[in-house]
């Protein structure tokens, strides 16, 4: 049960759902989950790929790397996200229009 | 003991992620994502890499989810007061079936990721020898600063950066 195909097979789901989320939500925390989703698809394939096809440990420092990104990325995006707010009262992904004209 | 917890990191991870795309209330989405992060977790730990699934047992669940709890919590959402038809302010439940549930099957993740990975220091205490716990904490660590010492300098240059671009964005309005 527990092969390399199935590890596969989660990380494609979660990384669908992440994709889903990011363009069908309209809302902009929601939007930042679904980011967190993907990220979480990509760390999953390599400590699956390190598992099961080359033993060395680089598949492990990778996903930290990763972590540390999404951190920092959550960071600044819900930074924006309060920002957003205090100006336009809403974070509905629709009233993001100030950059448009 | 490794497929029970494979079936059930599966189960968290799959139905933790359709319920973030599917749920329409931001804060249930963020509780979804907790149980589906807690299931990556699992997932990790059957993989044989136990620092990463304590990393983002740290990290995810200890950090970016509860920051994702604050924003939804600062940034409105609907009115949670909620009342009945007299006018009464009803109090809310402490949690339904389906969060019990959740909790039980995240209690009993725990349990089983807690006695795979202590199962070799509490076997080799009772063979009377030294416990053999950090085998893929001491490599990663070497690792860390010998083969990707320039990436990891250039995480924490980044994580400073986002750190106090986040204070100066979320700043409040000054006077106007």
């Amino acid at each position: 049960m527990m092969t390399l195909t199935s590890y596969l097979m989660i990380s494609t789901f979660l990384f669908l759902c992440g994709l889903v989320a990011v363009i069908a939500r309209k809302n902009l925390i929601a939007v930042l989950l679904g980011i967190e989703l993907i990220l979480n698809a990509s760390a999953l394939n390599f400590v699956a790929y390190t598992r099961f096809v080359n033993n060395n440990l680089d598949g492990h420092i990778f996903p930290l790397f990763i972590i540390i990104v999404a951190a920092a990325e959550a960071a600044v995006g819900l930074a924006i996200v309060i920002r957003f707010f205090q100006i336009r009262e809403s974070i509905h992904i629709d009233d993001a229009t100030q950059l448009q004209s | 003991m490794d497929n029970v917890i494979f079936i059930i990191s599966t189960i968290l991870t799959v139905g933790g992620a359709l319920c973030v795309l599917l749920t329409k209330n931001v804060m249930h989405a963020c509780v979804y994502l907790l149980t589906c992060l807690l299931g990556v977790a699992g997932l990790y730990v059957t993989l044989g890499a136990d620092f990463v699934a304590a990393t983002q047992l740290a990290v995810y669940v200890g950090g970016v989810v509860i920051l994702m709890v604050f924003a939804v919590m600062l940034t409105g959402g609907p009115n949670s007061q909620s009342s009945n038809k007299f006018g009464i302010v009803k109090i809310p439940m402490m949690g339904n079936a389906k969060t019990y549930i959740i909790g039980i099957i995240s209690a009993v993740i725990f349990g089983l990721m807690a006695y795979k990975v202590l199962s070799r220091v509490i076997t080799s205490i009772q063979a009377g020898e030294a416990p053999v716990f950090t085998e893929t904490v001491e490599k990663i660590g070497f690792m860390l600063v010998t083969d990707h010492v320039l990436a990891f300098e250039i995480s924490s240059v980044l994580l400073l950066g986002a750190l106090v671009g986040a204070a100066i964005i979320a700043r409040p309005k000054r006077g106007v």
